[in-house]
């Protein structure tokens, strides 16, 4: 344990000198590139009579610049893109304004940075919960069907239709008509629940866009939780550890003496959907306790993968959704306008995070292997 | 007591599970009805837009899966064989960087990659489309590739304790055939064929968002003029953003799926192809578990 915390905190300390020395060096840096790009952009500016507020004046420059430099397309390219960026950087640059406070990284930067960074933090910790606590659910109502021996409901659908003109088939027309398309029903909605569940977070939030109120962190919580597969991902993964400890010997052992091993839903000795969904869960006299358990001590480590890439997500969505005032947007402007100071500093603090995320799981899975191994 | 997963297990032995070939087929069925259908209802520029996308996209899903592979074959290799060799300085520096890329969210890393590659396109060193697009996958795989580095290492180190390594080791074949060959291409084809399919999922979510990023909110700097088209580019388009905000529609009246499904084609399009994909490949992977008992 020791040799990973030392692990973490070299690897902290080394970034963190990296990026002070970026800043640094940035800092003086950015000044002369602006110098750079203004220079490189003034000739043309200066022409006489040509006026590039003009789309018909632009159109001709261009032209101009492909007649004189035939083989060098991208760069004129470029150069129009430059003289553009600098006409615009004119009304949009903050760096370029008076009286819109500080400009580069200060102290007042910091601070704002620094409001927006715990409020990344929050809805991070929230949706990392969640996911963890939704991902294992969802996974252990998978396992517990499978253990049931229960089809798709696609297969149930045409099973209960071949049955349909069978004489063992009860009821009457109409409830064996809701029998049949029930499954159906579910099917459908599978169906709709996988699209979400795989949807990136801007084919979502767009889809949603005209009806729900993007700013609110309430929608970022859910888009995260719902979005980008992230869900959907890391439920397989615990279903996948749950499979493969229920293949273990001890099973069958705990199995010879006398722990339950019926897998039906709510009866005396089954699994209760009320267990599946409060925690701390507990499944006394059931062999389904000891796998979630070796299950649950497996997956602690996947949480570090889990926890990068939730953040990967919010990312994603803040940035894409262009969601004003948050960490990831102001991250995303900062590298539009140049201001690699602050956005060093925005990664800075996204990868410490990660960081102190994955010194928690360390310190919480090296705890229950104590426990574990009976050394705690 | 007979539990349901016994039955599953004789069920397995006696038909071995197809599902992963079920759903490459089902992929390939799906992206051609939305073939035809464009046919039928996309405008012509808006249909070749497309195509140039959906095959630019999974062209580079395709490179990154390559370009994944080979490098986290190397850094796995490269890893033991300087742990195997004593030289504990290096694997502990090895390790270390390793460590620290993996703990910088792909999306970061992918971002402050293509802001390299930024510039040098703006200073005309990357011209051809196909370079940028390489350089765009190699980009996308060295936040990825740890994956294969770590499935790699694990399938060394699963087997490097068996009787049958010492026993070839004695007979003296070299360690490198024996990893190569004997561990990783007949024992462990599988597991890489799975992971590859599983990194394509990924290349394809993480390639069509950063894509979408930049264009959306990098678009004076970077654009489609300068990065190949891709379908992650073509939705942050305005006419595809204004399909998908026209799904909202269906919400208040259910019967617009119809104008939906023929006058918004092209951002549903994208999205669709994008999320089936993912879909299918994720449903892929789980086949390839469930066949081979991963």
């Amino acid at each position: 344990m020791r040799r990973k915390l030392i692990e973490h905190i070299g690897s902290i300390a080394f970034v963190t000198l990296i990026f002070a020395l970026l800043v640094v060096s940035l800092k003086d840096r950015q000044e002369a590139d602006r110098q750079a790009r203004i220079r490189l952009v003034a000739p043309y500016l200066n022409l006489p009579s040509l006026d590039f507020g003009s789309p018909r004046d632009r159109a001709l420059f261009k032209e101009t610049l492909d007649l004189f430099r035939p083989d060098s397309r991208a760069a004129n390219d470029s150069l129009m893109r430059a003289i553009e960026a600098y006409r615009q950087s004119q009304f949009t640059d903050p760096a370029l304004k008076t009286g819109v406070g500080d400009q580069g990284l200060s102290w007042a930067v910091l601070r704002r940075l620094g409001g927006m960074y715990l409020q990344f933090v929050l809805v991070y910790t929230v949706v990392l919960g969640l996911t963890f606590y939704a991902a294992q659910s969802l996974a252990m109502y998978r396992f517990v069907r499978l253990k049931q021996g229960r089809s798709s409901y696609l297969a149930e659908f045409l099973q209960r239709l071949r049955a349909w003109n069978l004489p063992e088939t009860k009821g009457g027309a109409g409830a064996r008509s809701v029998q049949l398309l029930l499954p159906l029903l579910k099917a459908g909605l599978k169906v709709i629940a996988y699209a979400v569940l795989f949807s990136p977070a801007y084919v979502i939030g767009y889809a949603v866009k005209t009806s729900v109120d993007m700013d609110s962190l309430l929608f970022m919580v859910l888009l995260g939780v719902v979005s980008n597969g992230l869900l959907i991902n890391y439920a397989n993964k615990f279903y996948t550890l749950l499979v493969g400890e229920s293949r273990k010997g001890y099973v069958e052992t705990a199995l010879v003496k006398n722990l339950s091993g019926l897998y039906a839903w709510n009866v005396p000795a089954g699994v209760s959907y009320r267990s599946l969904l409060l925690l701390p869960r507990r499944f006394p006299g059931h062999v389904f306790q000891h796998v979630y358990l070796n299950a649950r001590y497996q997956y602690l480590p996947t949480l570090k993968e889990q926890a990068s890439f939730l953040i990967t997500g919010l990312i994603i969505i803040e940035m894409a959704l262009n969601i004003q005032g948050h960490l990831c947007y102001e991250l995303l402007q900062t590298i539009l306008y140049r201001q690699y100071d602050s956005a060093l500093v925005i990664v800075l603090g996204i990868f410490l995070l990660v960081k102190v995320t994955e010194i928690l799981v360390d310190v919480r899975r090296y705890k229950e292997g104590l426990r574990y191994e009976n050394r705690g | 007591m007979k539990i349901g997963a016994d039955r599953v297990t004789i069920i397995h032995l006696t038909h071995p599970s197809r599902r992963h070939v079920q759903w490459a087929l089902l992929w390939v069925a799906g992206i051609a009805l939305v073939w035809g259908w464009d046919l039928l209802f996309l405008n012509r520029p808006a249909f070749a837009q497309v195509r140039t996308a959906l095959f630019n996209s999974l062209l580079g899903g395709f490179l990154v899966v390559v370009f994944s592979m080979i490098l986290g074959w190397a850094c796995a290799l490269l890893v033991y064989f300087l742990e195997q060799r004593g030289q504990t300085l290096m694997h502990l520096v090895l390790t270390f960087v390793f460590n620290l890329v993996r703990s910088v969210p792909q999306i970061v890393g992918i971002l402050l990659g293509y802001v390299f590659l930024t510039a040098l396109i703006v200073q005309d060193v990357l011209r051809a489309p196909f370079l940028q697009l390489l350089s765009m996958s190699l980009v996308v795989s060295l936040f990825v590739f740890l994956e294969v580095m770590d499935l790699i290492r694990e399938r060394i180190e699963h087997y490097k304790n068996l009787d049958f390594v010492d026993a070839m080791l004695c007979c003296g074949i070299k360690e490198h055939r024996i990893i190569n060959v004997e561990i990783l291409r007949k024992n462990s084809m599988a597991h890489l064929v799975h992971k590859a399919v599983a990194v394509f999922g990924m290349a394809i979510f993480l390639q069509c968002s950063i894509d979408f990023i930049i264009s959306v909110g990098l678009s004076t700097e970077v654009s489609s003029a300068n990065f190949p088209v891709t379908l992650g580019s073509l939705l942050a388009r305005m006419d595809s953003k204004q399909d998908i905000l026209a799904i909202s529609i269906v919400f208040s009246n259910v019967s617009y799926v119809g104008t939906l499904l023929t006058r918004h084609l092209q951002g549903l399009n994208i999205a669709g192809i994008i999320v089936y994909t993912l879909v299918c490949t994720y449903n892929i992977a789980n086949g390839l578990v469930r066949r081979y008992h991963l």
